[in-house]
């Protein structure tokens, strides 16, 4: 078995209500299994769902054991840390892997802090969980039993991984939070800054770096990629915000052969009929003119790869 | 190399080396500023040797693993973000704290500044007339400006052994290379590659660094960066772009002009393009003229 469990995909900020009972309010959380293998990317919101589950339905079977990939440290990635209920049951076994910026503290003190006195009732020290943490890089990691996971810087405001999980031949690849690069510096020769090898190099660091981009995409069987914004909106005034458009998505899915793209870290001002009618806008934009197969990312959902 | 008290100073200070003085205001305005342009993060960097060498360092760390080497602060801006960049230069942004405040400083930091980016600049232009390769501009600006950083710790951290040695090349007329080694037992150059060392960098920036007074015995891979930087820095000497200590600089050897490929003529029109980076530089840095 070879899939991934949708246990929150909201970006930003949980927001449960009567407008996001379809797609789901809990921020960041996926479930991935290889073979008996657990693997879960982020700890937003949603991990409390899993945790519960695993609690009730695992548990019986012997102690949790489980790596943990963050993609980054944002908040909305992290906050449902405190409510992972196997942290308080001992003989839980948990590696935690994420980047770090240099100048931030260690990757325990960023996740571990929120388990203080100021913010939660519980001390770290006091969880019954062993917790081994391990701050990451752009690299490729054995994980054993047939399972290796490659990483890749993403463009985002803070240090940000996507992950890419190989299992027996196939690939699930994550891919937020993330916008194209661009090139940051002036390429209008009459702007007062422009210098001519700055922009050429910026242009060519921005185009290579997206070109790795879609080699670290290609031939994925699924794609959970960031899609918090419109082309429209992401053009008006969310550049650099590092989010990406669906039309973004979408066209660097289809060119890197992307078999199923999963459209994910939705908006949180988003409700439900926009996303259902953007869904099927996109969906049937691509009917007939290409393989990739396109769906709006639902809690709860479970893809096959 | 002498294990003398001296020496361990200098070893010790390099893990902390501060900015220049010159640059280090703005520095701190710059990254301090949550509306900063990347424009201007590449020009504050690029303009302080020390912060280049510490920024390019922490960027090719296993720190962020990256596969290739990046010398290019451009390329690094774009990859990891203006904010990663911002931080790093701000970490490395510290203020000088170690060095001996009481003893007289040997060299003016502002003149010394001055030298090392036209140095800089200078192999940049030299780079762009051989026709080396546009990606490479950068590399070859960095060379020039990182070739005597060798000096800051000797300057900040030794400052009465090297007004000795800056005395005995002025008296005796030689290069002040030589008068280090005499005073010193041993030059900015081998201080320069402790450095290099310390801060990881290898390749062509840290063969600028080690063998820019001793092309004759360098044999790696990267002799058309070196030759640039050593005619670059032969120009600003005698051109007095700034001040580098040394008052009686080696001659040239004119082969290596050939070598290059370039003339005495072109080396003689590029001053107007050099004194306009320099000022922009300064008016950027808000320095008096």
């Amino acid at each position: 078995m070879f899939s991934v469990k949708i246990w929150g995909d909201r970006g930003s900020m949980p927001v449960p209500g009567p407008d996001t009972v379809i797609f789901g309010g809990n921020t960041a959380c996926l479930e991935i299994r290889c073979g008996k293998r657990l693997f879960i990317v982020d700890a937003g919101s949603g991990i409390r769902g899993l945790g519960d589950w695993l609690a009730k339905n695992e548990l019986k079977n012997g102690p949790i054991k489980a790596d943990i990939f963050l993609t980054h440290t944002h908040w909305d990635h992290i906050m449902g840390f405190p409510m992972f209920t196997p942290i308080y049951i001992p003989g839980t076994s948990l590696t935690i892997r994420g980047p770090v910026n240099f100048e931030d503290e260690t990757l325990e003190q960023i996740i571990g802090n929120q388990l203080s006195y100021r913010y939660w009732p519980v001390r770290q020290d006091e969880l019954a969980a062993t917790i081994r943490y391990e701050s990451l890089k752009e690299t490729e990691l054995d994980l054993g039993d047939g399972v290796t996971v490659h990483t890749k810087y993403l463009n985002h405001p803070v240090l940000c991984l996507g992950y890419r999980f190989e299992y027996e031949g196939k690939a699930i690849v994550t891919a937020y939070d993330h916008e194209p690069f661009v090139n940051l510096f002036p390429t209008d020769p009459s702007n007062p800054d422009y210098d001519e090898a700055i922009a050429e190099e910026g242009n060519r660091a921005a185009k290579e770096e997206n070109e790795r981009i879609e080699a670290f995409y290609r031939g994925a069987d699924i794609l959970v990629h960031d899609t918090q914004y419109t082309a429209k909106e992401y053009k008006a005034n969310k550049v650099g915000w590092g989010h990406s458009s669906f039309e973004y998505a979408i066209n660097a899915a289809n060119r890197s052969g992307v078999k199923k793209l999963v459209l994910f870290h939705h908006d949180p001002n988003r409700g439900d009929t926009e996303l259902q009618e953007l869904e099927l806008f996109y969906q049937g934009k691509l009917r007939g003119r290409t393989a990739l197969s396109v769906e709006a990312s639902r809690e709860g959902s479970v893809y096959h790869a | 190399m002498a294990g003398s008290d001296s020496l361990r100073k200098v070893r010790d200070y390099i893990g902390s080396m501060p900015s220049l003085p010159t640059t280090v205001a703005k520095v701190l305005e710059v990254c301090n500023n949550p509306k900063t342009s990347p424009i201007d993060l590449d020009k504050v960097i690029s303009l302080d040797p020390v912060l280049m060498g510490r920024v390019l360092k922490l960027i090719n760390s296993a720190y962020y693993g990256l596969q290739n080497q990046i010398t290019s602060l451009v390329r690094a801006i774009i990859m990891l973000g203006v904010n990663t960049v911002k931080n790093l230069a701000l970490s490395t942004a510290v203020l000088d704290r170690l060095a001996d405040k009481s003893g007289f400083r040997a060299l003016n930091m502002e003149g010394f500044w001055r030298h090392c980016l036209g140095v800089g600049v200078v192999a940049k232009l030299i780079a762009r007339k051989t026709g080396v390769d546009s990606q490479r501009l950068d590399e070859y600006f960095a060379a020039g400006l990182l070739h005597d950083i060798g000096k800051v710790p000797m300057n900040n951290v030794i400052s009465d052994e090297y007004v000795r040695a800056m005395g005995l090349a002025d008296r005796e007329r030689i290069p002040l290379y030589l008068a280090e080694k005499r005073a010193i037992d041993t030059d900015h150059a081998e201080v320069g590659a402790m450095i290099a060392e310390a801060w990881h960098l290898d390749g062509p920036i840290a063969d600028c660094i080690k063998y820019h007074h001793a092309v004759d015995v360098y044999e790696g891979k990267s002799r058309p960066i070196l030759l640039a930087v050593i005619v670059a820095n032969w120009y600003a000497n005698r051109e007095e772009v700034g001040f580098s200590g040394s008052l009686y600089p080696e001659k040239l050897n004119p082969a290596l002009l050939d070598e290059l490929g370039i003339s005495r003529d072109w080396l003689e029109s590029i001053d107007q393009a050099v004194a306009a980076e320099i000022e922009k530089a300064s008016v950027f840095l808000k320095l008096k003229s």
